[in-house]
C-alpha cells in the first residue's frame, strides 16, 4: 500500500496545465498566498509612515478577492480534489473559504485602528492574519492528514507571534509563550495519531482511509491509540475541557484583534479538521472517538460555563464561553450525516459574527495604555454610547441563545441533530448549562447598563464601528432569514457524506 | 392581518425606542397600542364562530429543510386573549405616566413585550410559537431591572428570568423532541399534524415534563412560584399590567393549546394529567392563605393571582368542555381584574406613601370615587355573581366535579378564602371601626386620641379624571362579562385544531 502511494507522484508528470487547475481549486488560498506575499515586498518598498495603511488596504483587497473567487467557485457547485488528492476544492472548502475570508476582513478592520492606538508594528500584524488565515483556509480544503498537519503548524505559528505581538506586556508575552508550549504539544500529539493511522490504514489520503477503515478494524490498537491522541491534540485545538486551560490565559493575554480572529478562527479551523479527519475519514470507528468527544463535550459545556460565571475580565469570560460553545459545537459533530455536520457549519458562521462583534467592541474601548477588558469598563457603555450598548447586548444575547437571534438556530440545529441521533442526555446537559450561560452573559448586559456617574469620553474609531455593525446586523438578520447560512451549510456538508 | 398584530407593536417600539425624540415617545406608544386594538378588534368583529380550523391564517415556510414555518392563525381561543393583550397595553401606556423615568425606553419595552406575546397567541407553528415564547422574556427582563422598584430589582429581574429559562429552555429539547418523535415520523413543527399523531405514552410522559415545566413556571402554578414574590414586588405598577394581566396567561394558553392536544396519554411511571389538578387545587389553597398573611397590598394581589391561576390549570386538566371553556373565559377575566387591582393599589400606594395594608385604614371618606370603584373589583375578584370572575369559577369548577368531585370541594376553598383576604384588605383599608375613625378631612386637631403616628399621611386626593378612565373599560367588560359570558364562549366553537376532548 505503501509503495501504491509512493508510485504516484513520480509518475506523474505534473504539466502547467495541472498546475492552473490544482491552484483553480484552491483559488482562494491561492488568493490570499498572493496577498501576502505581494504585502510583504510593498512592506520593504513603501516609506515607514505609509506602510501599515497600505498593508492593511493590500490584506482586505486580497481578502476581498478571496471572498469572490470563494463565491465564484461556489455558484459553480464546488470543485473536486486536487493536488494528487492532498486537497480538495469541494463545497465544504469554499464554505470554510468564505468564513476566513470574512473573517480576515473584519480583522484587519478592527486592528488597523488597535494596532495605530497601541502603537505597534502595523504591517507586521496583518502579515500574520493573512498567515493565520491561509492555515486555516488550508485546514478546510486538506483531504491528507498530510495536509491537515500543514494547515495546522501554518495557522499555530502564525498565532503564536501574534499573541506576543505586545512587547512591552508582560501578560502577551505569557500568552505567547504558553500557546507556543501547549499549542507544540497539541500538536506533537496530533502528528503522532497520525502516524499510527498511517501505519494502521497505510495511506494518509482521507477518503482512501474511510475505504479502508471499517468496523472491523475497531480492535486494532494502533488505530485506536492513533485515533485518541488525534483527538486529544484537537480537543487543545477546540479548547474544549478537560484540555481548555491555556485558553483564559492566551486569550486574555493576547492583543485584542488575535483573541477576536482566534477565538472564531482557530475554532472554526480545528472543526473543520475534526470533521474531516473524524466524520468523514473515520466513520468506520465512530464508536471510539464519539465515546472521547462526548466526554470532551459535556466536560466542555459544563466546566466552561461554570468557570465563566467567576470572571471578572470579558475576555476570560468570553474564553470560557468559547469553551462551552465548543462543547454544544461537538453536539453537531457526534450527531454527524447532513444535519449534524451541517448543523456544526451553520453554528460557525453565527458564532464568527456573535463572538468576533462582542471582541470588536472591546476594541472600541481601547487606550493608549492598554486595553480595558474588566466587567467594571463597560458600567455605562449603554448610557454614553447607546449604539454600542444596544449591540453588545444583542451579541450576548445571541451568544445566550435568545430567539429570534443567530444563536437560537444555530442551538435549534445542533440539537436537533443530537436529539435526532441518540445524544439526547447531551442535549439535556447542553440546555442545563446554557441557563448557567445566561447569567454571565447577562452580567456582561447589566453592566453596559450600569448608571455611572461621570461619563468618560469615547471616541470611536471608525473600523471597529463598521466591524461591530455589520457583525451585529448579520446577527440578526441571520435570525430572521436563518434558511440562507442553513441552507448553505447542507450544501457544505454535502461532500462529507456523499456516497455514503 | 395577523402579522401586524405583532408586528405593529415591534414597530412601534423600534420607533419609540430608536428612531423618535423622547418627546414623541408616549404618543407614537400610545398611537401603536391604539392602532393594534383597533386591529384586534376588527379582527374579532370580523371573526366567524361556527367555522373549523384557523382564521385569517397565513403560511410562509420559513426552513424548509426542518419543515419550520410561518404560520399563524386565529381562533376562538386566541382572538380573546390577543384583544385582551391589545387592551392591556393601551392601558398600560396611558398608566405610565410622568413618574415612570426614562419613559421611551419603557414603553418601547412594554410594545415589544405586546408583540411578543401576540405572537404566542398566534402562533400555529411549534417553533415559531418558541421563539416567540423566548422573546417575550427579553423585554421583561429589562424592564423589571431597569425600571424595578426597591433596591433588589436587579437580583429579581435575574431570578426571574433563570427560573423562566430553566423550564423554556428544557421545552426548546422538548420542542425537538416533539419534532423527531411525533407526527407519524412526519419531522414537522406544524401544530395541527402534530396534534393528530402523538407521540407513544412514554415519550409523551417525557416531553408533558419538558413542556409542563415551562409552562407551568410562567403560569406560575405551585410549587413553581418561586420568582413571582421578588418579580411582582419590584415590577412597577404600568409594567404589572400587562406582566400579571397577560404573561402568566400565555403559560396557561400553552397548557390548554399544546401541552393537552400534544400528549394526551402522558403515562409513563405514573399518568401527569392526575398530577397537574391535583398540583392546581394545592396552588388554589397556597395562594389563597399566602395571601392572607401579605402585609404589602402588591404581594397579596400577586399571591391571590397564584390562586386564581389555579382555577385556571385545574379548568385546562378537568379534560371537558365546561372546565376548559372555563378556564379560558377565566384567563380573560383575571386578565381584566388584576390590572385593576395592581393599578388601584399603585394608586393608594402613591397617596399614602406605602404599601403596607396594615399602616392605613379609613381612607373611604378621603377618597370615595377611588372606595367605590375598588369595591366593585374586590367583589369581581372574589367571585360575585354578576360580574365577571363568577361565571368562569363556576364553569371551571363544574367541569372539575365532573373529573373529579374530591377536587372540585377542595378548590371551593379557594372560593370561601378569596372573599376573607379581598374584603380584609378592602375593610382595612377604607374603614375603621368605629371610634377609631381617623380625623375628617380638613381637621388638623385631635391626634392625641388616635394612633396617627403609625397610620400613614394620607394625601386627600381622590382618583383623578384621567385615572378613572383608565379603569372605565376593565369596569365595563367586568360587567358586561359578567351578565354575558357567552359572549366569549360563542366563538369557542371555533378551533384552529381540535382538543382531545371535542368542542361543541
Amino acid at each position: 500500500m505503501i509503495a501504491t502511494f509512493l508510485a504516484v507522484t513520480p509518475t506523474v508528470s505534473y504539466t502547467f496545465g495541472q498546475a492552473g487547475s490544482d491552484l483553480w481549486q484552491v483559488a482562494p488560498i491561492t488568493a490570499v498566498t498572493a496577498t501576502l506575499l505581494v504585502a510583504m515586498v510593498v512592506d520593504l518598498l513603501l516609506p515607514p509612515r505609509r506602510r501599515g495603511s497600505a498593508v492593511a488596504v493590500i490584506s482586505v483587497v486580497g481578502l476581498v478577492v478571496a471572498l469572490a473567487l470563494a463565491g465564484l467557485r461556489w455558484s459553480q457547485g464546488g470543485g473536486h480534489s486536487a493536488y494528487s488528492g492532498f486537497a480538495t476544492g469541494d463545497s465544504f472548502a469554499i464554505y470554510f473559504e468564505v468564513l476566513f475570508s470574512v473573517l480576515g476582513i473584519l480583522t484587519v478592520i478592527v486592528s488597523h485602528a488597535y494596532v495605530r492606538r497601541r502603537d505597534f508594528l502595523e504591517s507586521e500584524f496583518h502579515v500574520l492574519t493573512l498567515a493565520a488565515v491561509i492555515g486555516m483556509m488550508v485546514l478546510g480544503a486538506a483531504t491528507s492528514l498530510v495536509t491537515v498537519f500543514l494547515g495546522l503548524e501554518t495557522l499555530s505559528i502564525a498565532l503564536y507571534v501574534a499573541c506576543g505581538f505586545a512587547r512591552r506586556d508582560t501578560m502577551s508575552q505569557e500568552a505567547a509563550a504558553k500557546y507556543l508550549l501547549v499549542g507544540g504539544f497539541a500538536s506533537a500529539f496530533v502528528l503522532f495519531g497520525m502516524a499510527l493511522v498511517y501505519g494502521a490504514s497505510g495511506t494518509t489520503l482521507l477518503p482512501e482511509i474511510a475505504r479502508r477503515i471499517g468496523p472491523d478494524q475497531a480492535s486494532n490498537p494502533l488505530l485506536l491509540i492513533g485515533v485518541v491522541l488525534m483527538g486529544v491534540g484537537f480537543a487543545f485545538k477546540i479548547s474544549g475541557a478537560p484540555f481548555h486551560q491555556w485558553t483564559p490565559d492566551v486569550y486574555q493575554g493576547a492583543p485584542l484583534p488575535v483573541t477576536a480572529f482566534m477565538s472564531v478562527g482557530t475554532k472554526a479551523a480545528a472543526f473543520a479538521m475534526i470533521l474531516r479527519v473524524f466524520d468523514y475519514a473515520l466513520p468506520g470507528v465512530g464508536g471510539e472517538w464519539q465515546a472521547l468527544l462526548a466526554f470532551v463535550a459535556a466536560a466542555s459545556m459544563i466546566v466552561g460555563n461554570l468557570m465563566a460565571i467567576a470572571q471578572t475580565s470579558v475576555k476570560r469570560l468570553l474564553a470560557y464561553s468559547g469553551v462551552a460553545q465548543g462543547g454544544y459545537m461537538l453536539v453537531g459533530v457526534l450527531a454527524g450525516g447532513n444535519s449534524g455536520i451541517s448543523a456544526v457549519l451553520f453554528y460557525l458562521f453565527a458564532y464568527l459574527f456573535m463572538n468576533f462583534g462582542a471582541f470588536a467592541i472591546l476594541t472600541v474601548l481601547v487606550t493608549p495604555d492598554g486595553e480595558r477588558d474588566r466587567l467594571e469598563d463597560l458600567d455605562g457603555l449603554g448610557f454614553r454610547h447607546r449604539w454600542l450598548g444596544l449591540l453588545m447586548t444583542v451579541f450576548m444575547l445571541s451568544l445566550a441563545g435568545f430567539p429570534p437571534l443567530v444563536g437560537f438556530f444555530g442551538k435549534l440545529f445542533l440539537f436537533t441533530a443530537g436529539v435526532s441521533s441518540g445524544w439526547t442526555w447531551l442535549v439535556v446537559i447542553a440546555v442545563l448549562t446554557s441557563v448557567l450561560s445566561v447569567a454571565y452573559y447577562l452580567r456582561v448586559v447589566v453592566h453596559v447598563y450600569t448608571p455611572l456617574a461621570e461619563v468618560p469620553e469615547v471616541d470611536r474609531p471608525r473600523g471597529p464601528m463598521v466591524a461591530v455593525t455589520v457583525s451585529a446586523v448579520l446577527a440578526v438578520a441571520l435570525g430572521i432569514v436563518p434558511f440562507v447560512i442553513q441552507g448553505a451549510g447542507v450544501m457544505g456538508a454535502g461532500p462529507l457524506i456523499a456516497g455514503r | 392581518m395577523l402579522t401586524a398584530l405583532w408586528l405593529v407593536p415591534v414597530v412601534g417600539a423600534l420607533l419609540v425606542g430608536v428612531v423618535l425624540p423622547r418627546r414623541l415617545a408616549r404618543p407614537v406608544g400610545l398611537a401603536t397600542a391604539l392602532v393594534t386594538l383597533v386591529l384586534a378588534l376588527a379582527a374579532a368583529v370580523a371573526f366567524q364562530s361556527g367555522h373549523q380550523g384557523y382564521q385569517y391564517e397565513e403560511y410562509v415556510p420559513w426552513i424548509r429543510d426542518y419543515s419550520i414555518a410561518y404560520h399563524l392563525g386565529l381562533d376562538g381561543i386566541s382572538l380573546w386573549l390577543v384583544l385582551l393583550n391589545a387592551l392591556l397595553t393601551v392601558v398600560a401606556i396611558l398608566a405610565a405616566g410622568d413618574r415612570v423615568a426614562r419613559r421611551g425606553g419603557f414603553i418601547a419595552l412594554i410594545l415589544l413585550l405586546e408583540g411578543g406575546m401576540a405572537g404566542v397567541f398566534l402562533a400555529a407553528d411549534l417553533l415559531l410559537f418558541y421563539v416567540f415564547w423566548e422573546a417575550q422574556l427579553i423585554p421583561a427582563y429589562f424592564l423589571l431591572w431597569q425600571w424595578g422598584e426597591g433596591d433588589r430589582a436587579n437580583q429579581a429581574a435575574t431570578k426571574f428570568v433563570l427560573y423562566t429559562l430553566v423550564g423554556s429552555l428544557l421545552a426548546l429539547v422538548a420542542v425537538i423532541g416533539e419534532y423527531v418523535y411525533a407526527g407519524g415520523g412526519a419531522h414537522t413543527f406544524d401544530l395541527a399534524t402534530l396534534a393528530k399523531q402523538p407521540p407513544s405514552p412514554g415519550i409523551q410522559f417525557g416531553l408533558f415534563f419538558l413542556f409542563g415545566l415551562a409552562f407551568a413556571i410562567k403560569v406560575p402554578l405551585f410549587p413553581f412560584h418561586g420568582w413571582l414574590r421578588d418579580a411582582y414586588a419590584a415590577a412597577p405598577v404600568p409594567l404589572l399590567v400587562t406582566f400579571a394581566g397577560v404573561m402568566g396567561k400565555t403559560g396557561a394558553y400553552a397548557m390548554l393549546r399544546i401541552l393537552v392536544p400534544l400528549m394526551p396519554h402522558p403515562v409513563l411511571w405514573w399518568d401527569w394529567n392526575a398530577v397537574v389538578p391535583i398540583l392546581a387545587v394545592l396552588g388554589i389553597a397556597w395562594g389563597a392563605f399566602m395571601a392572607i398573611a401579605q402585609r404589602d397590598m402588591k404581594l397579596l394581589i400577586a399571591y391571590s393571582s397564584v390562586s386564581h391561576m389555579g382555577f385556571i390549570v385545574l379548568g385546562i386538566f378537568a379534560f371537558n368542555q365546561q372546565g376548559q371553556q372555563g378556564a379560558v373565559l377565566q384567563m380573560v377575566n383575571h386578565g381584566i381584574i388584576v390590572p385593576a387591582l395592581f393599578l388601584l393599589v399603585g394608586w393608594i400606594a402613591v397617596r399614602t406613601g406605602t404599601r403596607d395594608r396594615t399602616r392605613m385604614k379609613d381612607l373611604a371618606p378621603r377618597m370615595p370615587v377611588l372606595a367605590g370603584v375598588f369595591m366593585v373589583v374586590t367583589l369581581a375578584a372574589l367571585g360575585l355573581p354578576l360580574l365577571n370572575s363568577f361565571a368562569g369559577e363556576f364553569m371551571t369548577l363544574l367541569g372539575a366535579w365532573q373529573f373529579s368531585p374530591w377536587l372540585a370541594v377542595a378548590g371551593c376553598l379557594g372560593l370561601l378564602l378569596a372573599p376573607v383576604y379581598m374584603l380584609r384588605l378592602y375593610q382595612g383599608l377604607m374603614y375603621a371601626a368605629p371610634g377609631e375613625q381617623l380625623p375628617p378631612p380638613g381637621d388638623h386637631g385631635h391626634h392625641g386620641a388616635h394612633p396617627a403616628a403609625e397610620t400613614a399621611t394620607v394625601a386627600r386626593t381622590d382618583l383623578a379624571g384621567g385615572e378613572l378612565a383608565l379603569l372605565v373599560p376593565l369596569l365595563v367588560l367586568m360587567g358586561l362579562l359578567g351578565l354575558y359570558p357567552y359572549l366569549l364562549t360563542q366563538a369557542m366553537n371555533s378551533l384552529g385544531y381540535p382538543l382531545p376532548v371535542p368542542w361543541r
